[in-house]
């Protein structure tokens, strides 16, 4: 039976697991994925990685974006922005240009930030 | 030279009212070629061999979606291009190609604006649109979808929802591209081709699937399903990705449809090609390249571009 608090907003992400699928495997790709099914392995992608309320995750993610809901063993890299939600929990470490917690989101796990890049103008600004 | 291949059967008989007219037409778009008439199934596919092999360089299915998949499944290299003249029952394919009626198929002939699009293979047949298995396959034994009037369809519909109502979900395990397996309760499956719904697109799989509807979704999923003749799963699936390759096991075992007919069960491996056949078409990726500006064009030529 579809859940009502089953993740919205389909439209535009390129990989979509629904809450009560199983899956096991590297999940490697280009666009937009959210999860929220059950999903242990790995996962790849260039675009934002969205794991729904229902989401139980035993995976390393590395994404442009990434954004907990659910549950989240393992290690987040993010070139940008990683996120947990009020009802996200995240055990393991996070290396990310930002890191938001909402009120109710449990970390457990160390952030790293990276340094935006510098300009470096040398000599020609001389 | 145009080589028309005419089902005479199709659309309960429609062409016998319409060739004169349609003859006439194409004449006037200077394209009337040569015409021959299958008499049975398996046809069309041995005359789309043979067009071939004689050198034609466009081979028209006159036709419904059986006829447009014989063509396909008869057709070896890939320079040949392949029209459609919609008089079938359903017509998906040439919908989804921008084709509604005989009239602007002509035009769209006369026009030759072609893309090309890779093959599924299902097992040993080879495909264009759309496979579906589960709650729609099924349905299609119970209930007579092609019967039309309100009279029919309200009967269909509640035909529909009783099915529906009792319709057991299958236990499915698909293996993805060899990189992961993915299981669930399925409740219906469709796979398409992505550069149908995107001509700026890349060939590829898209598989669409559903657990069990809740009973709004229900009725609404069965409305559109009747409505269309279509799968509702490629706008709202519960679960969907992209892949060339994947391999569908069920319990139990369940037929498969594709674009429509029954064509095997499972288990079932199901793949994208190499092979790309070359469609008279509406619409084309140069022209929505144009459409969508600089911008676009250069990122759709960067994913064509071979690594």
């Amino acid at each position: 039976m579809a859940r009502r608090d089953d993740v919205l907003g389909v439209a535009g992400a390129e990989t979509v697991i629904g809450a009560g699928v199983v899956v096991e495997g590297d999940l490697h790709g280009d666009g937009d994925m959210i999860i929220d099914g059950t999903f242990t392995g790995d996962i790849k992608t260039t675009g934002d990685v969205t794991i729904g309320v229902n989401g139980t995750i035993k995976a390393n993610i590395e994404a442009a974006n990434v954004t907990v809901g659910g549950s989240l063993d393992g290690h987040i890299t993010a070139s940008g922005e990683a996120s947990i939600g009020e009802s996200g929990r995240v055990r393991g470490n996070v290396t990310s240009a930002g890191l938001a917690i909402a009120p109710g989101g449990i970390f457990v796990g160390s952030s790293r930030l990276r340094q935006a890049a510098r300009l470096d103008l040398g000599d020609e600004e001389a | 030279m145009y080589y028309y291949i005419v089902n005479p059967a199709a659309g309960r008989g429609q062409i016998k009212n319409l060739q004169e007219k349609l003859r006439d037409r194409l004449s006037e778009l200077g394209i009337r070629g040569e015409w021959a008439k299958t008499t049975g199934p398996g046809e069309a596919a041995k005359m789309a061999t043979a067009a071939e092999a004689k050198g034609h360089t466009t081979i028209v299915a006159v036709g419904g979606d059986d006829t447009v998949n014989e063509v396909i499944n008869g057709l070896t290299g890939e320079a040949t291009a392949v029209g459609i003249i919609p008089l079938g029952s359903a017509n998906h394919l040439a919908r989804q190609l921008g084709i509604t009626s005989w009239q602007q198929a002509c035009e769209v002939l006369a026009a030759r604006r072609l893309t090309d699009y890779g093959l599924i293979a299902a097992g040993q047949k080879f495909f264009l649109s759309t496979l579906t298995l589960g709650f729609e396959t099924d349905l299609d034994k119970t209930v007579d979808t092609e019967a039309r009037g309100l009279g029919a369809r309200v009967n269909q519909l509640r035909q529909g929802w009783g099915h529906a109502r009792t319709f057991q979900t299958l236990r499915c395990r698909i293996q993805v591209d060899e990189t992961y397996n993915l299981e669930c309760d399925l409740f219906s499956l469709s796979i398409t081709n992505q550069k149908f719904q995107n001509a700026l697109a890349e060939n590829k799989l898209i598989v669409s699937l559903s657990d069990r509807p809740g009973q709004r979704q229900l009725g609404s999923y069965l409305w559109q399903l009747m409505r269309r003749g279509e799968s509702p799963l490629s706008e709202e699936p519960s679960t969907r990705f992209l892949a060339d390759k994947v391999l569908i096991e069920t319990e139990p075992v369940t037929g498969i449809m594709v674009d429509g007919k029954v064509a095997g069960r499972t288990p079932i491996a199901i793949r994208l090609t190499q092979r790309q056949v070359r469609f008279i078409t509406e619409k084309v990726a140069g022209d929505l390249l144009e459409a969508v500006g600089p911008r676009e064009r250069g990122r759709s030529e960067a994913k064509e571009r071979p690594e």
